[in-house]
């Protein structure tokens, strides 16, 4: 089998490290990524933003670049979501360009959804270590209905232990660009996060959004607490 | 081309907020123990079914609103109501004025209305020497402190016992203490006295059955049922969206509204007034005005973001987003604060003095999947930043930075190059990011997710 | 659902409200339960219209007509809501609704035959013209504006008693 695999503008610029796991981890399940070479960024900053036209313009590229039949694999979210939800409107009175949103929307795939529906990765036996804590992002879980997917996936894991997260479902502050426009109500949110993640006693919190888990990283630094933070994808990897 | 103009200065009010250490404590177990609530009376209940039928309702009101509006006035008027209509708040207040003054009122005793907020209605009676004496124990506070709502729902939810125990000892001289209880007496008998001698009472309307003509009102304290009922005179302000079809719809909507508010089956006090007391009743006003306000809500009716006029002020969405939730109601320096304040305050007071507070949602969509009427509150803030930007109120650095962002998304040359940009030139990027979002980003890696599979 | 069954979640769902609760078979029954819980408390105001309001037998030294005044009323209310465990005030036949909120203990008497299941067994069936004041009670009044501390008793009565007849 055969997926495209965007890589998302986080992953790309700051942690290709994930991008690498995400590519083993296909591997594993006898999948080849092809990563399409021109990709750029899904348009969702601008999208939130207001900023249609540049949203547009994202969009049209990626639509052009992950053309053809295969699935189209996204380890984040809200970069899911985007080409899920949100790619159609954005072609409003364009039904030849919104067909096509629609019928690329139809075989994307963020991460957890595709382990999980499509490879079943859950009942491979998987293994980790330590103890993981998981937080839920917002695009993720309310705009793509992903909530136990991740779970199911971190509970699967021989050798590691799965301690939930109190308010697990509550925003970090990151929203893309609300941490520019709102830095510092960015900042108390994610540090109220980062408590409750230091709180739950866990080695590692895994997530499958980046934006997220960035911020909630530097909250986590800025108390020099000892926990790894790691894409679900890297966790899942790590235990290949 | 930008328009220079600054509104609220949200961000400022927002991060002053977030040094005040007794309104965050204030703020987070208060909307910690509303969302808990509200999750465990929902929980037992077929709520996405009602929801459901609760949207269509509503959204079949929003579209025969006029009518509606007419079938209520018509059968109020026949039960013995007065039905004003005012366009704006300057007409509302107006019309509330000369009622009160015309009969001689002094003192008006007030149960929880925002709409008597939205059109700026105390000031106005204190110039023509009429007193609005607020008797839900929340907006008494308030009153008293000489501060404005923070939640639409619980007015003084940003202070503390220890504040409001203060602000008693000094405005009503009694000894200082922070029992609420004790408090909450001291509010009892200072308002019993008021009830008893107004010569009016002013109220909000939560719901209204054009069938019927009759007007419902939820409390908890009792002071929406002394404010109706003791006073000879019952002004009734209303804003046209709470129109419901009829009195047979009403169940769902008293199902909702508590459950979603603070969890309850019902509020300790539903009261259903129709028209004025009738001969051989001892129950009711003996003369029961009702003033529907517009104030802008027939423009907004007639535009994409008509369904907020669904919203029933339950407050659930305020409760659950984080940002309301860090930084309280005041912040927004609007009426009506959180996810349905930021939409409602855009849309009534016009983007250039409300843009700012556009800012204030992550979007993380925890307030639509809590509206009991499916307002889909993230996607209408979405829509409204796109509205702020084609009406040129986003600021210059933004604007250039989203046409850049434009150019490389389109480019993955231009893609390529901003990345190794951005990581060779990461520490001028970090100095001049100070105090910003840039602060707290890792440096850009120099072999990028790209690079390596390439 | 069986009579037996209505009044059951009524009562339980207005306990849950923190209304106290009885059930009374008759006149006998009805006239103890109020002694007992009004015992030490007056002025009362009972109207003593209906059956069970005059059942209660409430000693005319210890009546006053004023509900301003009153410390505790007893009054037979319209009906009740199972659902939501509400008392149904109704100022239809000419009742004061007020007096069931002024005095700071409210004794509501039900007879089982007027509660109804649902909230829209009751309002589906009324017709034109409404009474000026219908209001549905649930547990005494209460606040919780004070850090979200719940306080009973605040404009309402502080104590509400419900005797199921």
């Amino acid at each position: 089998m055969r997926v495209q695999l965007f890589g998302t503008c986080l992953v790309d610029t700051f942690f290709p490290e994930t991008g690498e796991a995400v590519v083993r981890l296909l591997r594993h399940f006898g999948v080849e990524a092809i990563f399409p070479k021109d990709q750029t960024c899904c348009g969702k900053p601008a999208d939130s933003a207001g900023y249609v036209r540049e949203a547009r313009k994202a969009a049209l590229h990626f639509l052009s670049v992950f053309d053809g039949q295969d699935p189209i694999v996204i380890p984040s979210g809200s970069c899911a979501s985007m080409v899920k939800n949100h790619y159609p409107g954005l072609f409003h009175g364009d039904d030849r360009m919104r067909k096509k949103a629609e019928e690329t929307a139809a075989r994307t795939y963020e991460l957890s959804q595709f382990l999980v529906h499509v490879l079943e990765a859950h009942k491979a036996g998987l293994s980790g270590k330590g103890t993981i804590t998981y937080h839920s992002s917002c695009q993720l879980m309310r705009e793509l209905g992903v909530r136990e997917e991740p779970l199911t996936l971190l509970k699967s894991l021989k050798g590691a232990e799965f301690v939930p997260l109190p308010n697990a479902d509550r925003c970090c502050g990151f929203g893309g660009v609300f941490m520019g426009k709102m830095p510092e109500v960015s900042m108390a949110l994610a540090n109220e996060k980062a408590e409750s993640v230091i709180g739950t006693g866990a080695d590692t919190l895994t997530g499958c959004d980046h934006g997220c888990l960035m911020n909630i990283a530097d909250a986590i630094q800025r108390r020099r607490a000892n926990v790894r933070v790691r894409h679900l994808a890297s966790v899942l990897a790590e235990g290949l | 081309m930008s328009r220079l103009s600054f509104g609220i200065p949200f961000r400022a009010n927002a991060a002053a907020a977030l040094k005040n250490a007794s309104l965050i404590e204030a703020m987070r177990t208060s909307t910690s123990t509303f969302t808990e609530k509200r999750a465990e009376g929902v929980a037992k209940v077929p709520f996405e079914q009602w929801r459901e039928e609760a949207s269509r309702i509503r959204t079949e009101v929003l579209d025969n609103l006029p009518q509606l509006i007419d079938r209520f006035a018509a059968a109020a008027t026949r039960a013995g109501s007065i039905v004003h209509r005012a366009r704006d708040a300057e007409a509302a207040r107006e019309i509330v004025g000369s009622i009160l003054k015309d009969r001689g009122v002094r003192t008006v005793v007030k149960a929880k209305s925002m709409v008597t907020e939205e059109i700026h209605l105390n000031q106005y009676l204190e110039s023509m020497e009429i007193r609005p004496v607020e008797t839900d124990l929340g907006e008494y506070i308030v009153q008293i402190a000489g501060e404005k709502p923070s939640h639409i729902l619980a007015p003084a939810l940003h202070k503390n016992r220890r504040d409001i125990g203060k602000l008693f000892a000094e405005k009503l001289g009694i000894e200082y203490t922070d029992d609420p209880e004790v408090l909450t007496k001291v509010a009892r008998r200072a308002l019993r006295e008021e009830f008893i001698s107004a010569d009016a009472g002013l109220s909000g309307v939560n719901l209204a059955a054009a069938d019927t003509g009759s007007i419902a009102i939820f409390t908890n304290e009792g002071n929406g049922r002394m404010v109706t009922t003791l006073p000879p005179i019952h002004v009734a302000v209303m804003t046209m969206e709470k129109i419901i079809p009829s009195l047979a719809d009403l169940s769902l909507f008293i199902r909702l509204l508590p459950r979603s508010a603070t969890g309850q089956t019902l509020s300790s006090y539903f009261s259903l007034i129709t028209g004025t007391r009738k001969a051989g009743e001892a129950t009711g006003a003996r003369e029961l005005h009702i003033v529907i306000v517009d104030n802008g809500r027939s423009r907004i009716l007639q535009g994409e973001f008509r369904d907020i006029l669904k919203c029933i002020r339950c407050s659930a969405c305020l409760n659950v987003c984080p940002v309301f939730r860090a930084i309280g109601g005041h912040a927004y320096g609007s009426t009506y604060p959180g996810p349905m304040g930021i939409v409602l305050t855009t849309l009534l007071d016009g983007m250039e003095k409300a843009h700012p507070i556009l800012d204030g949602s992550t979007l993380c969509g925890a307030c639509t999947e809590v509206c009991p009427v499916k307002v889909p509150l993230a996607g209408l803030i979405a829509s409204l930043r796109r509205q702020k930007v084609e009406l040129g109120f986003a600021d210059t650095n933004e604007r250039i930075g989203m046409a850049g962002f434009g150019m490389a998304a389109g480019s993955p040359s231009l893609f390529a190059f901003s990345q190794s940009m951005a990581h060779r030139l990461w520490s001028v990027i970090q100095r001049l990011g100070r105090n910003s979002a840039v602060e707290r980003l890792p440096r850009p890696v120099e072999q990028t997710f790209r690079r390596r599979m390439s | 659902m069986t009579r037996d069954e209505i009044v059951n979640l009524f009562m339980e769902n207005a306990a849950k409200a923190a209304a106290e609760t009885f059930k009374v078979s008759g006149p006998e029954g009805l006239k103890q339960v109020v002694a007992e819980i009004t015992k030490g408390n007056s002025p009362i105001y009972c109207a003593a219209v209906t059956e069970n309001e005059k059942a209660a037998a409430i000693p005319p030294e210890v009546l006053t007509d004023d509900f301003f005044t009153a410390a505790v009323s007893v009054e037979e209310v319209f009906g009740a809501i199972a659902e939501t465990g509400s008392l149904i005030c109704s100022s239809e036949g000419g009742k004061p609704v007020q007096g069931g909120l002024l005095p700071s203990h409210h004794i509501a008497i039900v007879a089982a035959e007027n509660i109804f299941p649902e909230l829209e067994d009751f309002f589906g069936t009324r017709t034109l013209p409404l009474p000026a004041n219908i209001t549905l009670e649930t547990g005494p009044s209460r606040t919780a504006d004070i850090e979200l501390t719940l306080t009973i008793g605040v404009h309402g009565p502080e104590r509400l008693s419900i005797i199921v007849v």
